[in-house]
Parts: C-alpha cells; structure tokens; sequence
C-alpha cells in the first residue's frame, strides 16, 4: 500500500466508525454502560461484594463519589467487585460494555453484604441487584 | 464536674495509698490490722499546751449527751472511764475565737485498753467540728482553731462505741497549743526569705505547729545549696515515731515558687512519711518544705528532715521538656514524634511538637485519662465521663465507645485492637478496631486495685499493673509477670521486652527486664511523681531511644536522659501490614494470594469471625483512610 492509499484509509475509518454507530436498526453491537442497581432491605449498609456476568464486560466504576469500587475479573463474562459506602437502594455500580444491546443478557448477583459497623449480613434476603441501560 | 474531679481524685491519688499496703482487702481490713497490729512506741513527744494543770476533773455520770456534759476547762485534766460498752462521755469547755485549743487523750500510754475516739462540737450542740481516732498510738488527739467564742463540747468514746470495761480509763487533758520554735528549725520559717539554712548531708529536726491562720497549716521551709550534678535525697521521719500524721515534703527551686519535686508517702518501709531524690541541672539556693497533710487543725508533731546526696539513675538528669500543662496524666506519641498529653483538669489534650510549643490539640474531652492511637492513626482518648473518644488528626472530637464503664487505661496492640482497663467493673476488655467490644476479661482475680495501667507486650499481649504487681494475659487468663513493692503506673516496653517503670509514690522510675529482675532502680530520680510512660518516634514513625513521662503534680513532661536508655522502644499501637491493598482486594474477591495470617490479622482487624469477608475488608480500609469521604 503506497501512501496515498494510507492517508485515504486513515480518513475513510472513522467516516466507516459513524456509520457503523448510526446503523441501530441495522442490528449491530453498541458500546455503552449499564447500570447495577441494589434493592436493600437495610439502610445501614457499609460495603457489598458482588458478582456481574454476561456476554462480556469492559470495566467497571462506581456509581457516584461517595461509593469506592474494587473489581477483579474473574473471567472473560464474569467480574467480581466489591464496593464500599453508604450503600442505598437505586444505582451503585456502572459497568462498561462492548454492546448495550445484550443488557438482558447480564446478570448480577449479591454476595456478601456488611453493615457499617463491619458485621456480616447474616441473611441476603431482599438483597438484589438489577440490570439496567 | 465537681464529683467527676473527686471521683479522679479518688482514683488518681487514693489509690495508691491502697497499694502501699501490698496485702489485697478492703480499707475496712486495713483499718483492722493497723488497729491490731503492734505498734512502735517511740518515746512520745508532749504537746505544746499552754496552761499548766489547773485541776483533775473526775467525771460524773451520766455525762453522755451535751445535755448532761461535765464541765471542765483549759489546763484542766480530766479523768474517768469509758464503762459499759457504747459510754459516752462528754465534757464542756468554754472557749475565745482565735485560740488553738487541744483535747489530748492518754489511755493507751498508761496501759488502759481504752481505744478512745475524741469528737468536738460546736456551740449548737450539734456540728462536728473536729473528729481524732488516733495520733498517739490508739490515743487520740485534737486540735482546733477556734473560730467563734462559745461553749464547745468534747465527746470520748470507745473506737465504734463497742468497747468498754471497768478498766477502759483515761485521762484527758485539754489546753491551748503554742507553737514554739523546735530542735533545729527557726521559727518564723514560713517563706523562703525566712527559711533555716542547712547543708547537704544534715539531719534536722522541727516540729509542724500551725501558728497562725494559714489554711494549710504550717510550712516549714529550709534552704540549702545544691551543686550542678548532685542527686539529692529529702526525707522525713515523723510517722516511724509511733504518731498517726502524714507530712508531706518538697524541693522548690531557687526561686522560691517553682516547685521541683514532692512526694506525700515513700515506700512502705517509711509509711506515711515523704521521701523524695530530684537530680540537681543547675546550681544554687534550693528550697525543703515540710508540711502536714491535714493542715490547719492539724496536730503538732516533731519530725526530722534528712537533706543528702545519692547516687543518681542512668536516666538522670531529666530534661523539662513542657511545663504548666495543668495535671498531665495520659500520654502518646504520635506517627511523627509529637507527644500528646492530656491534661485532666483542663479538659484537653495538648500537642508538643518537637521542641517547639505547646498548642491544644482538642478540646472538650472531660477529663482525658489514658491515650492511645488507633489503627487509623486516630487518637483515642479515654475519659471520666465513661467514653473513649476518637479525634481526628486535625483535631475533631467524636465519641467513639461508650459502653466500657469506666475507662481509664487504654492501649492498641499491633492488629489495631483496642484494650482497656474498666475500673467500674475491674475489667480487661478488648474492642474491634471499630470499637465493638469482642471480649471482657474479669481483672478481680489479680487482685490489688487492677486491672489498671496497661501496655501491649512484645508478643502482643496485654500487659496490665493491679498497681504492685505486672501481669500479662495469655490465651485469655491472667498470669503474673512479677511484683514490685512500690506502686507501678503507666509502664512502656523497650524493644528487648524490658520493662520501664514509673512509681510515683517515690517519684522515680525503675528498669526490670521481662521477668521482673531490676535491671536499674532506680532508673531515674529526676521525676516528681510520673505517671504515663512512652517512647519517643522519629518523623518516620519509628520508636526510639527516647523516654518521656508524665509528671502530673508538677505539671509537666519530662524527657530521661536519653544517654542511659538502653534500647529504642517497643513499637507500639497499630503495624501495618506487609500487603498491599491490592493484594487485599484481590484475595477478598476470590483470587488468593494471602497468607492465613494476613486473613487472620484482617479478620481481626474486622468482625472475627474465622474469615475474611467484607465487613473486614471495610474495617481495613478504615486503618487506610480508605473510606469514601476519609481523608487520604
């Protein structure tokens, strides 16, 4: 490939990337976040551990400034986070992934939750976290 | 706040009056060996009294209420018999303001079996204005002041109205005291510009009187020269003599006003009586005081002063590091070297940095008593009101614990546990990093007045002082470590497991490796009467050959000579630990990597529950300032 040829590949691509991005109804995956949102029966939660799988997952935050997020990956489909604060019911972890379009496909799962005077929850009933766009 | 400063002073200064007596029991056993116990008669001194015998006074029963009182009056001898059992028998005597009055009773010196008590009443008949049970021997004695001209009646009894028998006389003698200069004193001698000159190595004698209306009776002052290098000794005979007094004594420095040194009771071969050492930094006019404990009313009595050179401690002379710090009691050193202090009376804890000023670190605590910083690097402030708090590096005060009763003591061991001693319950408790009790240790058993000062081990044990003895807790039971004969406060542990020691009965500190054998005692002699150990910290935090005390009564912190400490100090509160917070998320998170001790230390660190979990993860970001809205 000679240079002129480089230079039109270089500014043909992202002309190709928006109409890729546009192309919603054609079906085509769509990067974007999606957002785990906790259900607690509590309201003195201090930190929670959690698990997320699904098709694949890019990286992760945490909701807002007052949550500190820790993720490992556990594998390809399956991240492992635990998050700490003032842990309420509605949005506490954002999660990054190659297509919005699967959301269904994601779950999220609590594994342990402890209050803020670190003790063990006990019980996870009423415990859940869902799978938002 | 009242009642709180009487139940510190009942604390702070009683108690080691109890541990004088190394014999555990209740003040009511105490009462009762003294009581049996054979005394030491020495040859008793005669009051002072004015007036020569009048008359012989024979009683006249019934005379046991102020209704049916016998009259006697000043010179006048009294005489008669405590029988039956519970007799009372009263006597009246007319009296002027401003006289010295003295009822003396003498039974026991002539071989009654009276153990007599002497009350005073005011002119209603009612108010007690003075009470004796002994002075000399069981014999007891007053003397008053007396504040109002009137009719003042005198009640003789048996000690707790028990006793009695057709043999049970007395003779009681009643007058004026004077107060005449005694031995080698030279009365007025109540100030420094008027104090009786002596010389290192003299023996004097002189006699507490209160003359005059000073509410703490009299001083007496005696001024000598110490020389630069000079370990001096103070010492006072007085209670050895077979009288039932308390004699304080003193070191004031050349200007009249500062105080150096005081001591009430020495050790327990001197009972009652002071005995103080002070290293000497700079030559001059150097001030004894000897004074009486009870003051004003108090009963005359001679007493010797021994003025004399010692050999000093390896931690002499001390350096005066701060001073005028209102009772400084607690003490900590912080992760850079600044010492925290509480002050008691000033509801405070200061900051002393480097050798800069002092400055108020926080205020508000009520009465600040033992100190320790947490794993967070917080301190932790125990105080009277029942609540450990918690105050931020910059100074923000939050209650932290306040179920622990009464919490006086308080250390951190190396996995940012927290320990301390309850002297409500007489407890040894244990509380999670975040405050949360896990376990109580009942310290009864240890006897004496413990659980009390308390220090974290090099194995990281507690270690706890019942005041005469040192023990140590392991796998939950008490062990003895080994008994001193003097009181024994807040102690410190060097990095070989020595053991630093302040008594402040004596005012001076000793040195015992881990067994308990001296290695130097005294250590230093410099101090007062210190309280609280502690070594000092570098600016990276780690421990150093530097040795700090409390020294309450004199209101400041004093430094040991830091040529004669042997070894840096043992680290003390929270060590972090040898992983990384990544390596604590990756395990929490399922991927391993830590050893089962580090699992143990974070475990404990959190909710002890046999595994490390989240709770415990969230208590070890804690220590990290890890916590969202924490300062980093």
């Amino acid at each position: 490939m000679n240079s002129s040829r480089w230079v039109f590949a270089i500014m043909a691509m992202p002309l190709l990337g928006v109409a890729c991005s546009n192309d919603v109804a054609g079906g085509g995956p769509q990067a974007g976040s999606l957002t785990l949102r906790l259900t607690t029966p509590h309201a003195d939660d201090g930190a929670m551990t959690f698990q997320v799988s699904g098709p694949a997952i890019d990286n992760a935050t945490a909701a807002n400034a007052s949550l500190r997020l820790f993720t490992r990956q556990a594998s390809g489909s399956t991240m492992v986070g635990a998050v700490v604060g003032a842990l309420a019911n509605g949005a506490v972890v954002t999660v990054r992934v190659p297509d919005v379009g699967a959301a269904a496909s994601y779950t999220a799962t609590v594994l342990e939750v402890a209050d803020r005077q670190d003790a063990l929850r006990t019980s996870l009933t009423g415990y859940a976290i869902t799978v938002t766009r | 706040m009242r009642i709180s400063i009487l139940v510190l002073v009942a604390v702070v200064g009683a108690t080691p009056a109890m541990a004088q007596t190394p014999t555990a029991g209740s003040w009511r056993d105490a009462v009762q060996r003294l009581r049996t116990a054979p005394k030491a008669r020495a040859a008793r001194p005669r009051p002072h009294v004015a007036a020569t015998l009048e008359s012989i006074v024979d009683e006249s029963e019934p005379n046991d209420s102020v209704r049916t009182a016998d009259s006697i009056a000043l010179g006048d001898q009294a005489r008669g018999v405590v029988n039956p059992p519970g007799d009372v028998d009263t006597w009246f005597v007319d009296l002027t303001a401003g006289q010295f009055f003295s009822a003396d009773v003498d039974a026991q010196e002539l071989g009654s079996p009276l153990d007599a008590t002497l009350v005073l009443l005011a002119p209603d008949g009612r108010t007690v204005v003075a009470f004796n049970d002994d002075f000399d021997g069981f014999d007891s004695r007053i003397s008053y002041h007396v504040p109002t001209s009137g009719r003042y009646y005198v009640m003789l009894s048996s000690f707790g109205r028990i006793g009695g028998s057709p043999q049970a006389r007395y003779l009681l003698n009643v007058g004026l005291v004077t107060c005449t200069a005694v031995g080698t004193e030279q009365e007025p001698n109540d100030t420094p510009g008027t104090a009786t000159p002596i010389a290192l190595g003299d023996s004097v004698t002189g006699e507490m009187c209160a003359h005059d209306a000073n509410p703490v009776g009299d001083v007496d002052y005696w001024a000598f020269t110490g020389q630069a290098g000079t370990t001096i000794e103070l010492q006072v005979d007085a209670a050895k003599r077979g009288l039932l007094v308390d004699p304080f004594v003193a070191l004031f420095a050349s200007d009249g006003t500062t105080r150096l040194a005081f001591n009430d009771d020495a050790d327990g071969a001197d009972g009652a009586d002071p005995r103080l050492q002070f290293s000497i930094v700079t030559t001059g006019t150097y001030y004894a005081t000897v004074t009486d404990a009870v003051g004003h009313d108090g009963n005359p009595f001679p007493y010797t002063l021994h003025v004399r050179s010692i050999v000093p401690g390896p931690g002499d002379p001390i350096t005066v590091r701060a001073e005028n710090l209102g009772f400084p009691l607690g003490l900590a050193v912080g992760s850079t070297g600044d010492l925290f202090v509480g002050d008691v009376g000033g509801n405070r804890v200061v900051r002393i940095s480097g050798q800069g000023p002092v400055t108020t670190f926080a205020a508000g605590i009520p009465n600040p008593l033992g100190l320790a910083f947490d794993a967070s690097g917080q301190l932790l402030v125990a105080s009277l009101d029942g609540t450990v708090y918690r105050v931020t590096p910059q100074g923000q005060v939050t209650r932290f614990i306040t179920d622990a009763g009464f919490p006086f003591w308080i250390a951190v061991a190396p996995d940012g546990r927290i320990w301390l001693t309850n002297v409500l319950d007489r407890s040894l408790r244990r509380y999670s990093a975040a405050g949360r009790l896990e376990a109580q240790f009942d310290g009864v058993a240890i006897g004496g007045s413990g659980p009390g000062p308390l220090a974290i081990g090099p194995s990281g044990e507690p270690y706890v002082s019942n005041f005469t003895e040192i023990w140590k807790l392991v796998d939950g039971q008490f062990q003895r470590v080994f008994t001193n004969g003097l009181l024994i406060w807040a102690f410190a542990f060097d990095v070989a497991g020595n053991i630093y020691v302040p008594a402040p009965t004596v005012g001076r500190i000793q040195l015992f490796d881990g067994t308990g054998t001296v290695l130097s005692d005294p250590f230093a002699v410099g101090p007062d009467a210190p309280q609280a150990l502690a070594f000092g910290r570098d600016a990276t935090g780690a421990t150093v050959a530097r040795l700090f005390a409390t020294d309450p009564l004199a209101g400041r912190v004093i430094e040991m000579n830091p040529a004669g400490v042997l070894h840096p100090g043992l680290p003390v509160g929270y060590v972090a630990p040898p992983f990384t917070l990544d390596a604590a998320v990756t395990s929490l998170l399922g991927g391993g990597g830590l050893s089962a001790a580090d699992v143990q230390y974070l475990d404990a660190l959190g909710n002890h529950n046999g595994r490390f979990d989240v709770g415990d993860f969230q208590a070890y970001l804690r220590t990290l300032n890890g916590l969202p809205g924490s300062a980093p």
